[in-house]
Formats: C-alpha cells, structure tokens, sequence
C-alpha cells in the first residue's frame, strides 16, 4: 500500500484531474487545501521547492504536476 | 486503415468526432487529454446554451458526448508528434507514445500552447513564482506583490483572479492598449490594488530559491528598471500546435495553418485544420465547433466522392 498525498487549490484543475485519475486506478490518498493550510504549503514548499500545484508525495517521491507517466510508476501502476 | 484522423480533443476535435461517428466514417481521435485551453478556465459564461461552466466541466461533457458515440475509436494519453504522406496520397500518424497509425484523411484541431516570455530566469523559476496556469496557482500568492504580463483577455482574467489573493498586481502591457473585453478592463483599472505599466517588456525574472525580482523595460524611454515581487504570471498569448505538420501544409507567419475558410482545406490534399490552429480570425470554442463541424461535412463530400 503506497503512501499517497496530494497538495492541491480548489481552483486547481490539474489537481482534479490527478484525483480522478487516482479514484480510476483505486489508489487511497490523502489531500491537503494549500490555499488554506499554512503549514501544508510550507510543507510543501519543503518538500519541492514549487510554488504551484498539484504537488504528489508517493512514498517521498515527489512528483510535480499531473504527470500520468511518472505517476504510473511511482505507483507501480500498468505493470502486471 | 482508418478513413479519418483527428489530432486533438478540444471542443473543435470533440464536434468532428461526434459528426463523423454519426457519418459512420471510420475514425480515430488522437488527443492528450480532453477539453482543450478552457479546461483551466475557472468560469466560462459564453458557451452558448449553458450560462455558466467551468472548463473542467466543459471537459468531461465534450469528452462524455463523444465517448457515446458508436463506433469511434480514441487514443487518449497521445501525442501526434509527426504526420507523413505516403507515394499513395495516405498518410501515417506518429504519436509520442510510439505508437503509428494510418489513415486516408485527416483533420488537425490541435489547438494552441501558451506563448513564453523567452526570457532568462523564466524557465529556472517556472513553479517557483513564474506561474503558467493562474487559476491553479493565484491562492499561493495571497499577501504578495505580483505581475501580470499581458494585454489581452487572458492576462485582465488573471489579474482579476490573483487580486483575490495578491496585496498588489503590476499589469505589464508591450503596447499602450489593453485588448481584452471593455468590462474586464474596467474592473482592473478601478482596482486600488492594481498598476498598469505601458510600454513594458520583461528582461528578466531574478530569484533565489524562489522569484524575487524582475528586471524590465519601457520601450518609449529605453529606462530599464528593478521591481522586487514574487510571483510572475505569463499571459502573453498562444501559439499553434502546428510543428507536426511544419513542411506539409501551409503555415503563415505566426504558425497558423493556412485553409480555406469556406472548406477547412490545407494546401495540402487530404487534411484539413479547424479552430486556434487554423489561421481563423478569431480563438473561440463556439467558432472551432463550428468550423470543425465544417470540415468534417467538407470530409464527408470528399469520402463519399471517392
């Protein structure tokens, strides 16, 4: 089981696109509103150094924007 | 061997997809994703027969109708990266996925991409305060000094959106003319916490581990000045995703693909181009269906001739 969070904005389509994309491929994840939560966005510029979301954490590899190959496979996913 | 190909699943791909499912052409439709340049747009009130949508919404319905279509086949997830005409007058479509697929005729609703500034620091701070999608990004700024670069009504949208957050918003305009919607302009320029600056290009965007600074010009006076802030949202304009067919069909000066407006035709025999693609007069969803819908009839004539 991958340790997943996302940071995203309400406003933020691509953070809605990686969620669906998460909810197709039934991955478990947990979300942070850096529009709202300082110390999430903190957080996040920590852990990226971006000033943009989506920002995704699998497992401490950080993935910026909705990048569905690099996603796939810090998910393991497509693989048999 | 499919009859038609369709790059790109905007609102102008999605109407000839639907059309052409409904001619029972045999189709494939290449796209990365669905929904075209709107799909960030927070609220689009101007597409007609629905007051209001957001272009995640406006996304899904397009892709939603097209997907209930029968018989029409879509690679989702690709790229067509290159397209290649064949002694027998077919042509091949390559996408970034390396994937190839033949076809007899092809339409381009490829759409466009957002123009960059070009300029030094604007790559090595992209997601470090230079900002691309300003719907996505604008409630990270919130307190901070910001620019806006542009003229037109992508770039009075985003400041209207990031002055929501932002304490101040310079709006930094080449020309001595705002271009976008007379109501939008309005807003901005009664706006206490906005600043127009005229005459202004940016050289520079400066920063350490986030932007800092730029670096910009008045080209009336030639005075290049320093400004702090910490966030630079770029919203300079687009450019035609036409490089897969450079050499092909006909481009005009800016990469706008050459038709004949009353058919979509390219120079080139067997393709077609409609919407912000195109050298339309006008980047509108509402014109790239219907131009779209035009070329697939135009098509449709050609398929049933031959």
């Amino acid at each position: 089981m991958h340790k997943v969070l996302i940071y995203t904005t309400p406003s933020c389509v691509y953070c809605k696109m990686t969620k669906e994309f998460f909810a197709k491929n039934g991955v478990t994840y947990e979300e942070k509103n850096v529009a709202t939560d300082m110390a999430a966005r903190q957080e996040m510029l920590e852990k990226s150094e971006q000033l943009g979301v989506p920002v995704i954490d699998v497992d401490g590899t950080i993935i910026v924007g909705f990048d569905q190959k690099n996603l796939e496979a810090a998910l393991g996913l497509g693989k048999k | 061997m499919y009859d038609l190909i369709i790059i790109g699943g905007g609102p102008g791909g999605v109407a000839a997809g639907v059309y052409a499912a409904r001619k029972k052409i045999k189709t494939l439709l290449i796209t990365d994703s669905f929904g075209g340049q709107s799909l960030v747009s927070s609220d689009i009130q101007n597409w007609i027969g629905t007051r209001s949508i957001s272009g995640f919404d406006l996304a899904k319905s397009l892709e939603g109708h097209l997907r209930a279509q029968e018989g029409i086949e879509i690679a989702e997830g690709e790229l067509a990266v290159s397209v290649r005409k064949k002694n027998d007058g077919t042509f091949t479509v390559a996408t970034n996925g390396g994937k190839t697929f033949e076809t007899k005729y092809i339409l381009i609703t490829s759409g466009s991409r957002r123009k960059r500034l070009g300029v030094p620091g604007e790559d090595a701070f992209d997601g470090k305060g230079v900002v691309f999608c300003t719907t996505c990004d604008a409630p990270l700024f919130g307190g901070k000094t910001v620019a806006v670069v542009g003229g037109g009504n992508s770039a009075l949208e985003g400041v209207l959106d990031v002055l929501s957050y932002a304490s101040k918003v310079y709006l930094l305009v080449r020309s001595e003319v705002l271009r976008g919607d007379p109501v939008s302009q309005e807003k901005v320029r009664s706006h206490p916490n906005v600043e127009v600056l005229w005459n202004t290009v940016v050289l520079e965007v400066k920063g350490d581990r986030f932007v800092n600074g730029i670096r910009y010009k008045n080209t009336k006076t030639g005075e290049e000045k320093e400004m702090p802030l910490e966030g630079v949202f770029v919203e300079i304009g687009l450019l035609p995703n036409s490089d897969f067919v450079k050499g092909l069909v006909d481009l005009n000066e800016f990469g706008h693909i050459v038709v004949d407006h009353k058919t979509q035709q390219t120079s080139c025999p067997g393709i077609w181009a409609a919407g912000d693609v195109s050298d339309v007069l006008y980047d509108q969803n509402n014109i790239s269906v219907g131009d779209a819908i035009k070329a697939l009839l135009n098509i449709y004539d050609q398929i049933r001739k031959s």
